[in-house]
């Protein structure tokens, strides 16, 4: 199965990356510019292509990494010519074209995974699946924080191509919710500027009255990126949080620059975007049913919009 | 100075009579509570004389008192107090009403007593530590605040925690007022938005909540939000927490006031074992030391008004579903 990338950026040096370490058939990247695509396509020595038309001749699988307010088109016509797609986070924009994008799959018979990459990282997985067994009871309060500096990307930074740090980073948290609980009955938000970044804290009612607490933003001076969990329910509690040792630590007097982009990393082999990729290339190869479905993702940017409206004071 | 107890009802009493048996020129003369059982395990536990009444334990002519009945149940002892001339350290949060609350004050102020709010948070060194590095503008000016103080179900030492009369609610009336009153005192400016979503998710035998999450905007801009659940199990290695992270401009402040601690393997299990100084303690003394100089309480009844005002404009706006003013009650 040759697999290209749609998109040059970050998202594509990670998934690039896993690739290679899984020994996957990576072959193409496709990016507008030849300037935007030639130094992954030198790391990864794979062919670059300023013509979508002719790159989608030249792989079986997109994998589209490309930001986020190009997704529909490129998903779109990849699913058109009849090519599987992965699509990064958050799918799309706003949930009409969401839908489009499931819509053009649906009508083409094409396999659409969206890279919902935190269900992979193995801490949240494991904590789903303690909660799943009743290890803390019935959830009652679910705390959930991701807060990161702000990107130094400006398409990132401009909410119009980016949906702004509700939609683009604290959807993890969002859909983590909803695996976790289902779909809320009742959504609160407040979002603050803090610099150039912003701040969101929402407070999310499920039925039967569990609550949860989501804090997300792009709120911390660079390189900065603080996750973690506090799962409460009737018989126990499951906390994790990024602060933490990790397994591995090193202890040196330089500091490297942080990177462009904050993205968490769960550390050792176990790469979340690698476990991600395999899943989904395996249920593809295999016709499995994905362990997140596409309207999981679609249900979880609706979700997002619904955070954002509350937090513009949009009823 | 001649200190006494009013009410072994709420928990903090206990650590109270252990601060002050403690403190260098206080005599713990004594306590009163109706109930008999309750009063009993105490005299027999602290060795100390237990009074028929208030106003038989205020008739020895007091230099203050400690006010730990049960939250509705302040004002009666307060007006007592007021009415022996003796300064009062009310327990947390100082009434369940508006009217109680305000009723206090008029007491004290008649009979010009202090009047202190016990928030012995203010006197723990890590939240003083957090609040100088935010005056001194070490992080910029504080966009957002995130706050948890949440804990076990206090209904397992005391039933009255979750008896709506007695308390007036439950975990949001329990914790809110600490951490509204940090933000207050952290900001210097009042809440001046309250959302919250309240339930009880942890306690089916009782009809008080037992989770609550608030969300306030401050007077100068800032969100802010509170977790005021009884959401650790008694298993849990300590009570609970008490943890805010201020949100600046130029930086990020994690506070976790009892992060200092041992990691105990005892008879009772794996728990957390502070070692820090018993905030409770400080603020004792600085509560007589305001009474011996006749200076203003360092904690004062408006603090405790405004804090029990956020807790009480989250009730209300669990109760109406819209975000509610504390000004409003």
């Amino acid at each position: 199965m040759r697999i290209g990338l749609a998109g040059a950026g970050t998202m594509a040096r990670v998934h690039a990356a896993a690739y290679r370490r899984m020994g996957a058939e990576l072959v193409a990247v496709y990016a507008p510019n030849r300037a935007a695509s030639a130094s992954l396509a030198e790391a990864f020595d794979l062919e670059p292509f300023e013509d979508y038309r002719r790159f989608l001749d030249a792989v079986d699988l997109v994998d589209v990494v490309a930001p986020t307010y190009v997704h529909e088109p490129l998903a779109r016509e990849a699913l058109q010519a009849g090519k599987d797609v992965i699509l990064e986070k958050p799918m799309a924009l706003d949930a009409a074209s969401g839908r489009r994008i499931l819509e053009a799959a649906r009508s083409h018979r094409r396999r659409l995974f969206v890279a919902m990459v935190l269900r992979f990282f193995p801490q949240y997985r494991r904590a789903a699946e303690l909660v799943r067994a009743g290890a803390v009871g019935r959830l009652g309060v679910v705390r959930l924080k991701r807060v990161s500096f702000p990107p130094r990307i400006d398409w990132y930074r401009d909410p119009r191509r980016s949906g702004g740090a509700i939609v683009d980073l604290m959807i993890h948290d969002l859909d983590y919710a909803r695996w976790l609980l289902g779909d809320p009955v009742r959504v609160f938000a407040r979002r603050v500027a803090v610099g150039e970044g912003e701040h969101v804290q929402a407070l999310l009612r499920f039925p039967g009255g569990a609550l949860a607490w989501i804090e997300g933003g792009w709120a911390y001076p660079e390189g900065h990126f603080r996750t973690g969990f506090d799962l409460a329910g009737d018989a126990g509690v499951l906390e994790w949080r990024s602060d933490d040792p990790p397994p591995v630590r090193t202890v040196f007097s330089d500091r490297a620059p942080p990177p462009e982009v904050g993205l968490p990393m769960a550390g050792l082999e176990e790469d979340p975007y690698e476990l991600e990729l395999r899943h989904a290339l395996s249920a593809i190869a295999t016709g499995a049913p994905f362990e997140v479905a596409p309207e999981d993702a679609l249900a979880a940017l609706e979700l997002a919009l619904a955070v954002r409206a509350s937090a513009e004071g949009v009823a | 100075m001649r200190v006494g107890i009013l009410s072994f009802a709420h928990v903090h009493a206990e650590g109270y009579a252990e601060v002050l048996r403690g403190l260098p020129g206080v005599e713990l003369v004594g306590f009163c509570d109706p109930d008999d059982a309750r009063a009993g395990r105490f005299a027999r536990v602290y060795g100390l004389r237990r009074y028929g009444s208030a106003e038989a334990l205020l008739a020895e002519g007091l230099d203050a008192v400690a006010v730990t009945s049960e939250n509705a149940l302040h004002r009666p002892l307060v007006e007592a107090a007021a009415r022996a001339g003796t300064a009062v350290l009310v327990e947390k949060p100082i009434a369940t009403t508006v009217e109680d609350a305000l009723a206090m004050r008029r007491a004290v102020e008649a009979a010009g007593v202090p009047f202190m709010t016990a928030f012995p948070m203010r006197f723990s060194p890590a939240v003083r530590a957090a609040r100088a590095m935010i005056l001194e503008d070490r992080i910029g000016p504080v966009r957002a605040l995130v706050g948890v103080n949440h804990s076990e179900n206090p209904r397992r030492h005391r039933a009255w925690f979750a008896d709506p009369e007695l308390a007036g609610g439950g975990a949001v009336m329990d914790h809110t007022v600490h951490l509204a009153d940090l933000y207050r005192w952290f900001l210097g400016e009042e809440v001046a938005e309250v959302y919250a979503e309240i339930s009880n998710p942890f306690d089916p035998e009782v009809e008080v909540d037992t989770a609550g999450l608030l969300s306030l905007r401050m007077a100068g801009g800032a969100s802010a939000s509170i977790d005021a659940s009884w959401s650790r199990p008694a298993h849990y290695p300590r009570w609970g927490h008490l943890q805010i992270e201020a949100v600046g401009e130029r930086g990020t402040l994690v506070l976790d006031a009892f992060a200092g601690h041992l990691h105990g393997w005892t008879a009772g299990g794996y728990r957390w074992l502070g070692y820090h100084p018993d905030p409770a303690r400080a603020m004792w003394q600085a509560f007589l030391t305001s009474v011996r100089e006749e200076r203003e309480p360092p904690v004062t009844w408006r603090d405790g008004f405004e804090a029990m005002r956020v807790a009480l404009a989250a009730y209300r706006s669990a109760r109406e579903g819209r975000p509610v003013a504390p000004a409003e009650l």
